[in-house]
């Protein structure tokens, strides 16, 4: 982990935790290193709360304990800062007054941690509505923003609501905050509203999140799955398996270790394989070397010469422009950047600029990215078609690898990052990261910003970014290269199994309802991976 | 243009006088009515006048005028609908303009595509095939391939999509492959014709989905340069021009002039007759109870029992026949009691004789089905029991004659039915046994109502908010939303509020003039339910030791399916083995249903409740004296008890057995009227001698009733009369009739608190029977400070409402006038009505009471049309004085 500027506050829905073992939380405490822990309401859950507290060095709070309906805010150090909790509205429409002076008079306040504050989604009515407005615009001091954290709302909710102090009407509510957040005037109250609780998409009940926080509010926040910590997180380990090591007395990845392979093999539904497989893993996050588990070579490892490792920036997720490419060339350690600066609406230029430079300068080269079928060739192969037609058949024929879906997807190598995300995984592979402080939803903001003002992007922090991405793609190449190689291939049968239950995880299946429609499920999560040729569905 | 007369008068098998004949045991004259429609000739075009000669040329027969005129809108580059009749051959009219698409674009040396979307994957397999052999016989390499849930992954799916010229597929699938369309971009952007088969069945909540899916589909071909035509095929209904513009948001062009032959046809309309009166060997089966008077009768044989009877009659005289069955079961339990008709009676010498027949159904495996349909083509099967799975184009080839048990409810789907029977030239013979109940019992003695009324409008509406919102979400997933959108995809006005409103949610970003993203959990695709049921399924198990060999390997079922018919103690037939329901569990993250196989006399049917809980009103006016409220409320749809019914006779051996199931409970949209006192004491009294001798309950003669079955009556009329005046199929509105408004409002509420559905296992409270969800009602009307109001609710029966409600809150009197006018000017004399007038064939209490004369006065007072002093000669002189109000509601 690298070193960071401000306090971390680690949000976690009291269903994470219920059923977990201190193990795990301990886990949890020593990756994340928060430095206060908060149990998520608004639903009274002592025992999970009195969990927290055991298994955390740092202070848990959990709001609908912490303030008595009578009491106003508690105020709870947070590293060097400090944030207020209340109860819920209840407490806040009892206390508006106090609440109101406190706030206003201390500023190194960062933040108001209040869960039951959230949003509605009224579809009939075209409306999303801020429930407990009119008590936030009597509670907050008016004039200035208030960070309220919620944990009804999802991790990653960030929204500025401007609200009428007397009644709570909503003035105004200001999207894709960037810097420099005011009040609309003296006589508003802003709340910016940001979620710490469950992110929708994968099981709620497994999701949680840590906030960065500064004076100046939250800078930074980041999702995980609570199984990726503890036992869990070794491949293979599911809740049932982590039970029975338990009962066992196995409760750690040293634990784990330390257990002979045979011991472990002779659990229900794991056999010699998948305790194998355990074993290697659960000694990839010990020591945060990666594991090759196949003799398959890394995509582009017998060229005689690696691949450009490419990355792209967009407007967003559903993009009208790519705005930057960028390439670094591992054999030269050049790094070059393709960039619309200046005319936004016109998104065929840097693509026809990238197009002449690769292949004019290296038609013989592949293309790595990091989960790019996903997006960055995805977009490409678009953008190149309806763009610079001229361009398609050569590009289609292009060799391009995806190392996340080589070693993640395809189960040729096991990662030490908590997530698989290239960032977390470059992370744990000891790659020092540039620092821009920007992620893909942020440089995506900026550039609409630009696109709509005109107003200039700080062009070089997101060149930086993008750079970053490409070269810390290549960091975990080499380290992947360097991984000591599975000794034999009897592994590559276990793509079989794995690949039964992604299959399941995405798939549409045949389902005759009672009047003989048609009716394709949906894939759940995930969706399927493609082979390297990117040729496969899902 | 040429017109012939085939005279080939092709043998039927038995025709209507016939069939009356040869029936064995007594049939009443006057329970029998036997209608003749003329046949019709085939009107042709040679095909040289409108193809091309390498088209016209391998071409066997002629054009039929209607195909004609659609391929010369085609040429004309209009949209076309073609609502002409069954088996017209409206498959060949998009065939052949693929199939010009197709020489066209070879000539100019690119590649011409079609998306055809089918409304069942049975009917996509069964059109591969066909339009497979039809592009043989013209010798022209045009690939047809199916693409749905059922087609492998992988690379045959790359291939497909890559290869194919000809993609079939359904709305579920397009909605789905649409987050997915750079895979797609080399089918798209070749796309030429676009094709809604059937197009007719998307009404209602799946029309509005399927509307939207068009709207976001239209966005991707345009993104990919493409801009296809397109053509609808239709059912025979009121307003497809109407219905298909709605659905694809562009003109089109009707074709609804039949010019495929058809044969003469002798309906029949068959009442079942008394039961007391039938002498034959089910007589044991009923108790006999009618006085042999035949003026008035008490109860009639259920279809469920004649319809098999006539069904194996006529396989019987070599007619090949198709019965309609408005259930899986009863397809079932039907060729059981088919079979017994034959054994039991003594008028069938050679009882095995043409005794194929088997049932049809979803609940079948495609292949299954795919082997019955053959066999029904082949003629290797005499006879078929189906449910309306076989009412869509599945091709099974031509039938001698149909059966229907029970009045379809639809004219539209009544006449597609009987189409099954009688193709071409061929004289057909159809006959609707009618249930014992209202709705068919009027239609067999009014058979005019079939014949002269106008066939119903399919509705579509686009203005549904809540839908509309759903789709922008995934329309903003697959493409950035921006300004090109603006008129396109909505108005602007509606536009930025639905932005605007996911923007405070956080799941979409950005802004209209740059590029609108969308950022929620992923696949939004997978959020829209086209069917509006809950997605949640249930495993079918076969209890621990019983015979593996007699797995039902059934599908897994839907949660609404699973509580009416897969309660524990349900009996159910399938595939020919009867299982008894032993275990359902609902609340584990893998619900399931346990089955064992069983053998009993009997098989089980649930009865349902409706009631309405905890509404709240979030706005409310006057209209006169009366007012008119809109929120939101619970509806608790309830199979709360069933009933053992014998599989011979079908007489309840058991009665109201509870069935332990939670209630399905819906957080939906209601408006609710609420009648003055004044108007309510008066009509009270003016109907106070009426009274329905049937109801249960000890409520047969309660001064109350008249009233209350105007209001019944009323609510009734006006669901009924809504789509008239507004874009909403009625299916999806459910009513509730009540003397104690009051009773099912929340108590507790609070305008100032937050809604109490916003809060986390709301629906957990919900009574866990519904004797517990009526005692509340019942508890809350006792204890009630004021005198209560009375009224009728109106609610969207979907889980989170549809907007239907608010539509119709907002334009109440408009719909007020339409069904009072209904009402007053039905000449069907009574005054419990009729289906035309009030009656509703989904009427959770068997249309009863109701009262027309109520109803009207109801509507007058509350239109104004009638003067408030019309009613003071009613009023009772006690002021406070009339008899303790019953909490009565009808559903």
């Amino acid at each position: 982990m690298t070193a960071r500027d401000g306090a971390t506050l680690l949000a976690l829905p009291p269903s994470a935790i219920a059923d977990r073992p201190v193990a795990t939380l301990e886990d949890l405490d020593t990756t994340l290193d928060p430095d206060a822990v908060w149990v998520l309401g608004p639903t009274r859950e002592p025992q999970a709360f009195a969990r927290a507290r055991s298994a955390f060095d740092a202070p848990a709070f959990h709001p609908p304990l912490e303030t008595g309906s009578e009491g106003s805010l508690k105020r709870q150090p947070l590293g060097d800062s400090e944030i207020a909790v209340t109860a819920g509205i209840g407490s806040l429409r009892a206390n508006s007054a106090d609440v109101s002076n406190t706030l206003a008079e201390q500023s190194d306040i960062a933040a108001l941690v209040c869960d039951d504050v959230t949003t509605t989604v009224r579809p009939t009515a075209l409306e999303t509505t801020l429930e407990g407005a009119g008590t936030l615009a009597d509670a907050l001091p008016s004039g200035q923003v208030t960070t309220v954290l919620s944990g009804s709302e999802p991790a990653g909710y960030d929204e500025l609501w401007h609200l009428e102090p007397e009644t709570g009407a909503v003035r105004a509510v200001e999207h894709d905050l960037l810097g420099g957040i005011e009040p609309l005037d003296e006589n508003c109250v802003s709340v910016r509203l940001q979620g710490a609780g469950p992110v929708e998409g994968y099981d709620r009940r497994q999701s949680i999140a840590s906030l960065r926080l500064t004076d100046d509010g939250v800078d930074r926040v980041d999702t995980h799955k609570i199984t990726n910590f503890g036992l869990e997180a070794v491949s293979g380990i599911g809740p049932k398996t982590a039970e029975r090591l338990a009962g066992r007395g196995v409760t750690t990845r040293t634990e784990l270790l330390e257990t002979p392979v045979q011991t472990l093999a002779d659990l229900p539904n794991v056999g010699r394989k998948g305790a194998r497989t355990m074993h290697r893993h659960a000694r990839v996050l010990e020591t945060g070397d990666p594991r090759r588990l196949s003799g398959e070579s890394l995509p582009g490892e017998d060229w005689h010469t690696p691949p450009l490792c490419v990355d792209i920036e967009t407007d967003g997720l559903s993009p009208t422009i790519i705005w930057q490419i960028g390439v670094y060339d591992p054999a030269t350690d050049d790094y070059r950047a393709f960039v619309e600066r200046d005319d936004p609406s016109d998104p065929g230029s840097v693509l026809e600029a990238f197009c002449d430079w690769l292949l004019g300068v290296h038609p013989d080269r592949a293309l790595l990215t990091w989960n790019g079928w996903r997006f960055d060739y995805r977009h490409l192969g678009a953008f190149i078609a309806k763009h610079v037609p001229y361009y398609a058949d050569e590009w289609e024929s292009i060799p391009k690898f995806d190392l996340y879906l080589w070693a993640v997807g395809d189960d040729n190598a096991l990662l030490p990052g908590r997530t698989n995300k290239l960032e977390a995984v470059s992370d744990a592979l000891g790659y020092e990261s540039a620092g821009t402080g920007l992620d893909g939803a942020q440089t995506a903001a900026a550039y609409q910003r630009f696109m709509r003002t005109g107003d200039p992007l700080e062009w070089e922090r997101h060149e930086a970014y993008c750079e970053d991405d490409c070269r810390a793609l290549w960091h975990v190449y080499e380290r992947l290269r360097d991984a000591p190689q599975a000794e034999s291939r009897i592994d590559s049968n276990r793509r079989d199994s794995s690949r039964v239950e992604t299959d399941t995880a995405s798939g549409e299946s045949a389902n005759a309802d009672s009047t003989d429609r048609t009716a394709d499920r949906q894939p759940s999560s995930e969706p399927k991976k493609s082979e390297q040729t990117g040729l496969s569905d899902f | 243009m040429s017109e012939h007369h085939s005279d080939e008068r092709t043998e039927v098998p038995v025709t209507g006088d016939e069939l009356v004949e040869t029936f064995p045991g007594y049939r009443n004259p006057n329970d029998i009515s036997l209608l003749e429609r003329p046949g019709r000739p085939a009107s042709t075009v040679p095909s040289a006048d409108v193809l091309r000669a390498d088209l016209a040329g391998p071409l066997e027969h002629d054009l039929y005028t209607h195909q004609a005129e659609a391929l010369e809108a085609l040429a004309r580059d209009e949209n076309v609908c073609v609502a002409t009749s069954t088996s017209s051959g409206k498959t060949r009219v998009y065939a052949l303009q693929i199939a010009r698409n197709y020489l066209a674009a070879r000539a100019r040396g690119e590649a011409s595509t079609a998306y055809l979307l089918y409304p069942t994957k049975a009917l996509s397999r069964d059109q591969e095939r066909s339009l497979n052999d039809l592009y043989d016989e013209l010798g022209l390499d045009i690939t047809v391939s199916v693409y749905d849930g059922d087609t492998e992954r992988g690379r045959n799916r790359k291939r497909i999509r890559e290869e194919a010229d000809v993609i079939i597929t359904n709305f579920a699938g397009v909605n789905t492959y649409l987050h997915d369309h750079d895979r797609w971009a080399k089918f798209l952007s070749t796309c030429d014709l676009v094709v809604i088969d059937e197009s007719h069945t998307y009404t209602g909540v799946h029309g509005m989905h399927v509307a939207w899916i068009v709207r976001r589909l239209k966005r991707v071909l345009s993104y990919y340069d493409a801009d296809p035509q397109y053509v609808l095929t239709s059912a025979t209904i009121g307003n497809p021009g109407e219905h298909s513009s709605a659905l694809i948001d562009e003109s089109v062009t009707v074709v609804d002039e039949d010019g495929s032959p058809a044969g003469p046809r002798d309906l029949v309309l068959w009442n079942p007759p008394p039961q007391g009166r039938e002498a034959d060997d089910d007589r044991d089966d009923w108790s006999g109870a009618d006085d042999g008077n035949g003026d008035t009768v008490v109860e009639r044989v259920p279809a469920t029992v004649e319809a098999p009877r006539l069904l194996s009659h006529l396989t019987y005289q070599d007619a090949q026949t198709l019965l309609f069955t408005p259930s899986r079961k009863l397809a079932e339990l039907s060729i059981k009691r088919a079979s017994k008709h034959r054994q039991d009676n003594h008028y069938y010498a050679n009882p095995d004789r043409a005794s194929a027949i088997e049932p049809y159904h979803a609940g079948h495996s495609r292949k299954k089905r795919h082997g019955t349909e053959h066999q029904l083509k082949t003629g290797l099967l005499d006879g078929i029991a189906s449910t309306n799975a076989l009412e869509l184009g599945i091709d099974i080839g031509a039938m001698d004659a149909t059966v229907q048990l029970g009045y379809p409810g639809q004219r539209q789907s009544f006449w597609q039915q009987i189409g099954r029977a009688g193709r071409g030239a061929k004289r057909a013979l159809s006959v609707l046994v009618a249930e014992h109940r209202t709705l068919d019992q009027y239609v067999v003695n009014n058979p005019d109502y079939l014949l002269e009324n106008d066939i119903e409008d399919a509705v579509v509406d686009i203005d549904n908010d809540a839908v509309f919102a759903r789709h922008l979400r995934c329309a903003a997933d697959e493409l950035a939303i921006d300004d090109s959108d603006v008129g396109a995809f909505a108005e602007r006005e509606r536009l930025e509020r639905a932005i605007e409103m996911w923007r405070r949610a956080g799941q979409l970003t950005g802004a209209l003039e740059t590029g609108v993203s969308y950022v929620g959990p992923p696949r939004p695709q997978g959020s829209i339910s086209l069917y509006a049921t809950t997605g949640e399924e249930y495993e079918v198990t076969l209890e621990d030791g019983a015979d593996p060999a007699q797995d039902p390997e059934m599908e897994p079922l839907a949660k609404e399916r699973v509580l009416r018919d897969f309660h524990e103690g349900a009996v159910r037939l399938h595939q020919g083995q009867q299982y008894e329901v032993t275990a359902v569990d609902h609340g584990s993250p893998r619900p399931s249903v346990t089955l064992k196989p069983t053998n009993v006399d009997y098989y089980t049917r649930t009865r349902t409740d409706v009631t309405v809980l905890d509404a709240v009103s979030e706005e409310s006016r006057d209209i006169g004296d009366f007012t008119l409220h809109f929120g939101r409320g619970r509806v608790l749809v309830y199979h709360g008890t069933y009933d053992k019914v014998a599989i011979h006779g079908g007489k309840k051996t058991d009665q109201s057995i509870p069935t332990e199931n939670p209630p399905l409970s819906m957080e939906t949209q209601l408006c609710w009227l609420e009648v003055p006192q004044r108007v309510e004491r008066a009509l009270i009294e003016k109907y106070r001698d009426f009274s329905v001798p049937e109801l249960e309950d000890g409520l047969a003669g309660t001064a109350h009733l008249g009233y209350a079955g105007g209001l019944h009556a009323a609510e009734h009329a006006t669901i009924g009369v809504a789509p008239l005046e507004l874009m909403v199929d009625k299916r999806d509105l459910g009513g509730l009739a009540t003397l104690t408004i009051d009773s099912h409002l929340d108590q507790d509420a609070d305008p100032d608190a937050d809604s109490r559905f916003g809060a986390p296992g709301a629906a957990d409270d919900a009574p866990k029977n519904i004797a517990a969800a009526e005692a509340t009602v019942r508890e809350i009307a006792t204890d009630l400070e004021r005198t209560p109001a009375s009224g009728w609710f109106i609610y969207d029966g979907i889980e989170g409402g549809l907007g239907f409600a608010r539509a119709i809150y907002e334009n109440y009197e408009a719909v007020a006038r339409r069904a009072r006018d209904l009402i007053a000017d039905c000449d069907c004399g009574n005054v419990g009505g009729c289906p035309a007038c009030v009656m509703d064939e989904q009427c959770g209490n068997d249309n009863q009471p109701l009262h027309r004369g109520a109803a009207v006065d109801v509507l007058d007072q509350l239109l104004g049309t009638e003067d408030t002093s019309a009613l003071e000669a009613h009023l009772p002189d006690d002021e406070h004085g009339g008899d303790r109000r019953p909490p009565l509601f009808y559903a």
